[in-house]
């Protein structure tokens, strides 16, 4: 079963993480896990879940407008 | 009768005199309706054909120039019509049509145009849905490609907002109408996929508002329409009202039918998303209360084995004297102490691994009243066990008593007194005693002489 710091999770994608996240519910639902490790998976999942809501608490307020010419970009109000 | 003499022309005087009686006779500009024959459309551009009804045939060029403006492409046996002026070849002393417009008769020349680009990009596998790319579940970088104009830019993008705000959008102005607009897309839709490790982008918004026909043929033309194939990155069309269906659209790997509707097709809801982790966390959580619940289920079948259900009163009665064999033989002991320890400390870690204050740590943030009460519940158990499971463990550590009976050792008794016989002065001669073995028998002997250390014999002294 997959082991992951806090410092791992942390760089995960959105989508990597709420897989992730799918399959450990899905593997401590099936039951034969032991105490020690479903509360590991548990902590885990947790983890998972508190990074997931941090991506989902940004919201982004602007539109970046890019110049194909200028090859750079700045930030306009939209 | 001397005639007057007949003027004299060349070849080029002729020509020249016919094509100012056609240019004076004839309108200046006219439209013929015939079936195209003979078409050649040669390397320099221009193109060459004749118009032909049921009985004659009349010669055409159209220009270069003029060809450019033609959408659809001729071909011989279409009827068409068109327009321009009759003028002489002087090289070659023959009029012809000199075509300035050509439009198929009967659809329009843009409806025929669009049918004869769909059939042919069809035919070239550009419209298959195995040339798809999936679009991502959960897109955090979007680049937007339309105009810096018009209602559109702010149409994708409260459509995106209004359903998923996390995401970055990236904008990409360009024309969506007029000449050059397609090649224009498509360079931005190319530079955007050769920059992207910079950008990052997961999906591209292509599109416009409504319009004409004319309006939205930007995004009918071939240019256009291979950039959309070729780009790595997962394009969505977004192009005028829902009734509109372009060349974008098809090749797209998505279609919304209107800008407005893009974000349905680009991003997910974000409250679904919540929900669906609050379902995981909801889950999670259950499963871990239930497998605490579990071990401790476990824990008591183990607590209910005959050690800690016994009484401890046997024990108790045994005490003293297994304090003396300790003494005697405290090596025996001391091994089977540490082993006594160990399982103590085998057993504190278990308790340890559902201690309270984690359980309550992890689950208090997650669920409601309900399981709080429940998790108390459990704690409680918990310590319970736990002190009865300490108390039990220190007596192992002081003692087994079935082991020591087990190595030879037995239990003395005086039948008379009814105490533990531990020396000399608990017996008396001809005192009755019985003896407790390890496989639980007795015996019983009677009590013929006493000795002392030295191997003296005592009498009756006490």
């Amino acid at each position: 079963m997959v082991r992951m710091d806090k410092k791992e999770i942390a760089r995960l994608s959105f989508e990597e993480a709420i897989d992730q996240l799918r399959r450990i519910v899905e593997r401590i639902e099936q039951g034969q896990v032991s105490l020690e490790e479903s509360l590991q998976q548990y902590e885990m999942g947790m983890a998972l879940i508190k990074h997931c809501r941090g991506i989902l608490q940004q919201a982004e307020k602007r539109v970046e407008t890019v110049s194909m010419d200028q090859q750079g970009s700045n930030q306009t109000p939209s | 009768m001397v005639s007057e003499p007949l003027p004299v022309y060349t070849p080029s005087q002729i020509n020249a005199l016919v094509r100012h009686i056609l240019q004076d006779q004839l309108p200046g500009r006219l439209t013929v309706r015939g079936e195209i024959r003979d078409w050649k459309h040669h390397h320099s551009g221009h193109c060459y054909f004749l118009l032909k009804d049921q009985e004659a045939v009349l010669p055409a060029v159209m220009w270069a120039n003029n060809f450019r403006t033609v959408r659809f492409r001729p071909a011989d046996g279409m009827a068409v019509l068109a327009t321009g002026f009759i003028d002489v070849y002087l090289a070659g002393g023959r009029y012809q049509l000199i075509v300035e417009r050509l439009e198929p008769e009967g659809t329009g020349a843009l409806q025929l145009a669009f049918q004869q680009m769909v059939a042919r990009l069809r035919a070239e596998g550009l419209f298959e849905q195995e040339h798809k790319r999936p679009l991502p579940r959960y897109p955090m970088r979007i680049g937007i490609v339309t105009s810096p104009s018009g209602a559109a830019l702010h149409d994708i993008c409260e459509g995106i907002r209004g359903r998923w705000p996390v995401a970055r959008l990236l904008f990409f102005p360009v024309p969506v109408q007029g000449e050059g607009a397609a090649e224009q897309i498509a360079r931005t839709i190319a530079w955007i996929n050769s920059n992207n490790d910079r950008l990052g982008l997961e999906i591209l918004i292509v599109g416009r508002g409504g319009g004409s026909l004319e309006d939205l043929w930007t995004f009918n033309e071939e240019v256009l329409a291979r950039a959309i194939y070729d780009s790595k990155i997962p394009i969505i069309s977004a192009v005028g009202h829902e009734i509109d269906i372009t060349i974008a659209d098809l090749v797209a790997d998505a279609r919304a039918s209107t800008p407005a509707k893009a974000g349905v097709v680009a991003v997910p809801d974000i409250r679904e998303v919540m929900d669906q982790i609050e379902q995981y966390a909801r889950r999670l959580t259950q499963q871990a209360v239930s497998r605490v619940q579990l071990a401790i289920t476990q824990l008591e079948a183990i607590m209910a084995n005959e050690v800690f259900s016994r009484p401890l009163t046997m024990i108790r009665l045994r005490e003293q004297q297994v304090d003396e064999l300790a003494m005697r033989s405290s090596e025996v002991l001391r091994v089977r102490l540490s082993r006594a320890r160990q399982a103590l400390e085998q057993y504190q870690t278990t308790v340890a691994r559902i201690e309270p204050h984690r359980l309550i740590g992890h689950c208090a943030l997650h669920v409601g009243e309900l399981r709080a009460r429940a998790i108390a519940g459990l704690t409680a158990l918990i310590s319970a066990r736990k002190c009865q499971l300490e108390a039990a463990a220190a007596r192992l550590e002081a003692m087994n008593p079935k082991a020591v009976l087990a190595r030879g050792y037995s239990l003395t008794r005086n039948l008379r007194t009814g105490g533990i016989v531990r020396g000399l002065s608990d017996v008396e001669i001809a005192d009755r005693l019985t003896t407790e073995l390890a496989d639980a028998n007795t015996i019983e002997s009677q009590v013929t002489a006493k000795y002392n250390r030295g191997g003296s014999r005592r009498g009756s002294d006490g």
